[in-house]
């Protein structure tokens, strides 16, 4: 029995579990904080999320096949349409967004359990078309994806739906879609980007010019940016402290444990644990994309480049909004901002990255060692 | 090793995490002391200061409402509790402030649990000089002033027209810049319909304070605007006396409208009972408030536009010209009405069973002949009375802003629509004599006698005279607005104004009372039946069945200077109640020089 558990832990990828359970403890640490002057229990609730994603990403990794998803992919797909519009109609609407299915012990996003479905349907989409993938299943592609970015996007939520795009368009090229093809596609953005702009609703301009002169409108849609960079700015090298952060304590920083809990971990912990904690992000995006490259099987691959691409952009964007460098388009820090769904999402995710390590184990070892010399 | 897409990818990837850690060093290392000092020392505080909200006062500048400052103890609990031990801090607001300090707000100074609390509300005058005498010593506390809303004895004759003011919910200082949650806002009556005009603007004040709360340093400021000075087109003097007829009268409940018929200005308009309007503003005690919701005579319904009662009689004058206008009658057309009218087995009845005999249009009004009517009302039939019903305006908000219900006036399409049933010729008769499902606010009453008073304009009524602009510091004038004209001939015209001068000097007139009024005037009675009861002599014991009493009335007989209705509900006669009461109020009104006797 022991020999069995001993043989299945070796073929766990280390680096990936590691960060990922790092995370997901600094998460409750900094949840406790943030909401700590609020009298809020919201830290207790983590808690519960926290074990339940270690359970998911355990069972996945060792009890699941991640190739059962293949023939599954698209009933997800559509699963995830229906709930998406389902919360047009039975949705509870939060600060003026409808993006929650009330299931009484729990709110159901449906939005970010899109981005895993998006991440299975494209990645097995793309594995079972001819390769390097043609303009005609890059359409189709689109159009797959579009659906649920337009649902997203009018609940509305921006920020998430560009999170579904993403990974798609990245695999899209990693699989192989023509350069001229790219250009021509980034041609027609750049030149409808002026209509794009005028369908805008009007805090999202507000929001985008905010980042470009933020002192301009400093109580109104610039007052996250301002508040967000003192209280970064204001951590200095080490940080005011755990649970000392006056931005957050006096409720200077809005959204402290949502969008802007890296604002707060900034403040309280300083640069070197934010600069560890953006490194842990690269790490971790790094390791999931080498993983991508070593996998033989074109699902398993796929997959790990959309998630790993996922978690890059996610917690790239977010960390630059806090840091007011991107406009605040409402992403979440993966794992450490508070959200049942995203965290139950994102862990399956990181279990699926881990179960295809643990499938395609013997490969594996051996690429690494080719590929990149490092390992 | 070639240079492919997974290169290029990684490397982008690799680029913006050194741009974040690039920026995140800038500002925590590079700039981190400044921010720091933003942070950690100094707060960004925004001071809110809110200007007086205008004064309103009536046409002739007798003042109804105004602002008095209050003040409000504020404590930045972080600065406190680095200043004061607890009990030093209960100690000093116990001496100064007469305050003693509750264990809720003991325990956010101690954990620091809010950026600012309200220690005291209202403080006294006493109170505020401690303030000043001994701020040097006071370390973490600033007085906020927040404005109280002043109702003068004057403002008593109309409440249910001023309205009132409270302070705004939570939402609307979200979505309003201008105010804050200490702003007065108007929730009723013109404070609310001219809020725009009265309320100003607030002014903001963003300081960066330090450790002892003292301010160092302006970020940002905006000046308050002051609220703009309303006019009221009522004349207090007129208003007062219409509160002292129907307060001598005895009546308990009713509305009176009293309007210039050239402007459509509102000059007095009285809803009874009325209520303290400081007091309601304020609050009333628990029993004080169920009293006044439970009151049958409905001392909080703003009876003048929001009540809706069968107009009976007062409604002819506006029939005949219609039948006149129509060519169903002339003025010299005599109809023979006797003590009732028949169609098929039904009978309908005149309210005096003398019969009025053979009589014209003027005449039948003199008398209010209701056998007269029912005739040539059948002979105009629904459609054209409700044409020129719609044509005087009623049914129509000639002003949403101060007309709050609609009249219902029917037609063969509401009796379809809402009774499900066609209509019938009896409709039609009730309808010509103003019962039946007819039910206007008692303001639409004018509504009939101001076209005919002012040669058939239909204005836009006002309740506003002017204000102060303070921005281009001018008073401005609100001109009257003509809706549109009713096209009726002199002569016509001139018989309806006649007959309803013959109500009052005629010798079968129904208002007699209204020739005390030192200048020639003309007027209208109406008798609307609640409930039907065959023996009309019989006054029905239970006040909620007696028949409502309406006096519409203008004056001087040439060149009208008012106009107006007066209504009691249930008063059950138009010439016995409501016209006696319109006698005292033109009376007086002329005696004391509200008007001027030509």
């Amino acid at each position: 029995m022991k020999m069995i558990v001993l043989e299945k832990l070796k073929n766990l990828d280390f680096i990936v579990f590691g960060i990922t359970l790092i995370l997901l403890i600094f998460s409750v640490i900094n949840i406790y904080s943030a909401s700590y002057h609020e009298f809020s229990n919201l830290y207790l609730k983590q808690i519960v999320f926290v074990s339940f994603s270690l359970l998911i990403i355990l069972t996945t990794t060792f009890l699941f096949d991640y190739r059962w998803l293949l023939s599954l992919s698209f009933y997800l797909y559509i699963i995830g349409i229906i709930l998406l519009i389902l919360v047009k109609f039975v949705g509870t609407t939060i600060l003026g967004a409808k993006r929650w299915i009330n299931l009484g012990f729990f709110q159901l996003q449906p939005s970010e359990l899109m981005k895993g479905i998006m991440i299975i349907f494209s990645a097995s989409y793309i594995s079972s078309s001819k390769l390097p993938i043609g303009l005609k299943d890059f359409f189709k592609l689109m159009i797959f994806s579009f659906i649920p970015f337009l649902l997203v996007y009018s609940q509305p939520d921006l920020g998430s739906g560009i999170m579904i795009v993403l990974p798609v368009l990245v695999i899209v090229f990693l699989a192989g879609f023509k350069l001229r093809y790219i250009f021509i596609f980034l041609l027609i953005l750049l030149v409808s980007s002026p209509f794009i702009w005028m369908h805008l609703k009007d805090y999202q301009k507000n929001r985008i010019l905010a980042v470009l002169n933020p002192e301009a409108d400093p109580k109104g849609t610039a007052y996250h940016v301002i508040q967000s960079k003192i209280a970064i700015g204001s951590g200095m090298l080490t940080g005011k402290g755990y649970l000392q952060g006056s931005q957050s304590k006096y409720f200077f920083l809005p959204e402290q444990h949502t969008d802007f809990i890296f604002a707060s971990i900034g403040e309280e912990w300083g640069f070197v644990v934010s600069f560890t904690l953006v490194s842990l992000y690269l790490v971790l995006s790094l390791r999931i994309f080498l993983i991508g490259k070593g996998t033989k099987d074109n699902f398993g691959k796929f997959i790990c480049y959309a998630v790993a691409s996922l978690l890059a952009f996610q917690s790239f964007i977010n960390i630059a909004m806090n840091l007011a460098i991107a406009p605040v388009v409402g992403v979440p820090l993966p794992f450490l901002s508070y959200g049942g769904t995203a965290l139950l999402t994102f862990s399956f995710l990181i279990g699926l990255v881990l179960n295809i390590v643990y499938i395609n184990k013997s490969q594996l070892f051996q690429l690494y060692s080719e590929e990149t010399g490092e390992y | 090793m070639k240079f492919s897409r997974f290169h290029f990818l990684l490397l982008l990837l690799l680029s913006v995490y050194l741009i974040l850690v690039g920026r995140l060093f800038y500002l925590q290392v590079i700039k981190g002391e400044y921010y720091r000092e933003i942070s950690d020392r100094n707060y960004i505080k925004i001071f809110y200061s809110n200007p007086p909200r205008g004064k309103i006062y009536d046409r002739n500048g007798v003042l109804l409402a105004y602002d008095v400052p209050t003040f409000d103890l504020i404590g930045f609990p972080y600065i406190i509790r680095e200043n004061y031990s607890i009990e030093d801090l209960k100690t000093v607001l116990k001496q100064m402030f007469d305050l003693d300090l509750d264990e809720k707000n003991q325990e956010i100074i101690k954990r620091n649990l809010l950026p600012k609390i309200t220690l005291k509300k209202n403080l006294s005058q006493k109170d505020v000089e401690n303030f000043y005498n001994y701020s040097y010593l006071l370390k973490g506390f600033y007085l906020e002033v927040v404005p109280k809303r002043v109702y003068t004895p004057e403002a008593n004759y109309l409440p249910h027209i001023i309205g009132y003011v409270g302070f705004p919910a939570k939402e609307e200082v979200e979505k309003n810049p201008d105010i804050t949650l200490n702003t007065l806002v108007g929730k009723a009556g013109v404070e609310k319909v001219y809020d725009n005009l009265l309320r100003g603007k607030a002014g903001q004040k963003a300081v960066l304070v330090d450790a002892f709360g003292r301010q160092k340093k302006v970020l940002w400021e905006k000046d308050p605007e002051k609220g703009n000075d309303i006019y009221l087109s009522i004349d207090v003097r007129l208003q007062k006396i219409v509160y002292d007829a129907f307060k001598s009268s005895g009546h308990k409940s009713g509305a009176v409208v009293l309007v210039d018929p050239n402007t459509y200005q509102i000059l007095a308009a009285l809803s009874y009972p009325t209520y303290d309007l400081q007091k309601f503003y304020e609050g009333f005690k628990p029993e004080e408030w169920k009293a006044l919701t439970q009151d049958k005579y409905t001392p909080l319904l703003d009876k003048v536009f929001n009540g809706r009662y069968p107009p009976g009689s007062i409604y002819k004058p506006l029939v005949s010209i219609a039948a006149l206008e129509e060519g169903v009658i002339t003025p010299e057309t005599r109809i023979l009405s006797g003590p009732e009218f028949r169609i098929g087995d039904y009978k309908y009845r005149n309210w005096n069973k003398a019969g009025c005999g053979y009589i014209n249009v003027a005449q039948a009004l003199e008398m209010s002949c209701d056998t007269f009517y029912y005739q040539v009302g059948l002979k105009l039939g629904v459609d054209d009375i409700y044409k020129y019903t719609k044509l005087f305006g009623i049914g129509e908000k000639l002003n949403p802003d101060i007309e709050k219900k609609t009249a219902i006036v029917p037609n063969r399409e509401w009796k379809k629509k809402v009774l499900k049933q066609g209509w019938f010729y009896g409709d039609t008769v009730n309808l010509s004599i103003g019962q039946g499902y007819l039910s206007i606010p008692p303001f639409d009453a004018t509504k009939i006698v101001v076209p005919i008073a002012n040669g058939g304009k239909v204005l836009k009524p006002q309740i506003l005279k002017g204000y102060y602009d303070n921005k281009k510091q001018m008073f401005i004038h609100l001109n009257p607005e003509v809706v549109r004209t009713i096209k009726i001939k002199k002569w016509n015209l001139d018989t309806v104004k006649y007959g309803m001068y013959l109500v009052v000097y005629g010798p079968q007139g129904t208002a007699k009372a209204l020739k005390t009024v030192p200048v020639k005037n003309a007027g209208k009675t109406g008798t609307a039946q609640v409930y039907t009861y065959l023996t009309r002599q019989k006054k029905h014991s239970k006040w909620e069945l007696r028949d409502h009493a309406w006096f519409i009335d203008f004056a001087p007989y040439e060149n009208p200077q008012v106009a107006g209705v007066v209504f009691v509900e249930h008063g059950e006669s138009g010439g016995g109640t409501a016209a006696p009461l319109m006698a005292y109020i033109l009376k007086r009104a002329f005696k004391e020089g509200v008007f001027e006797v030509k």
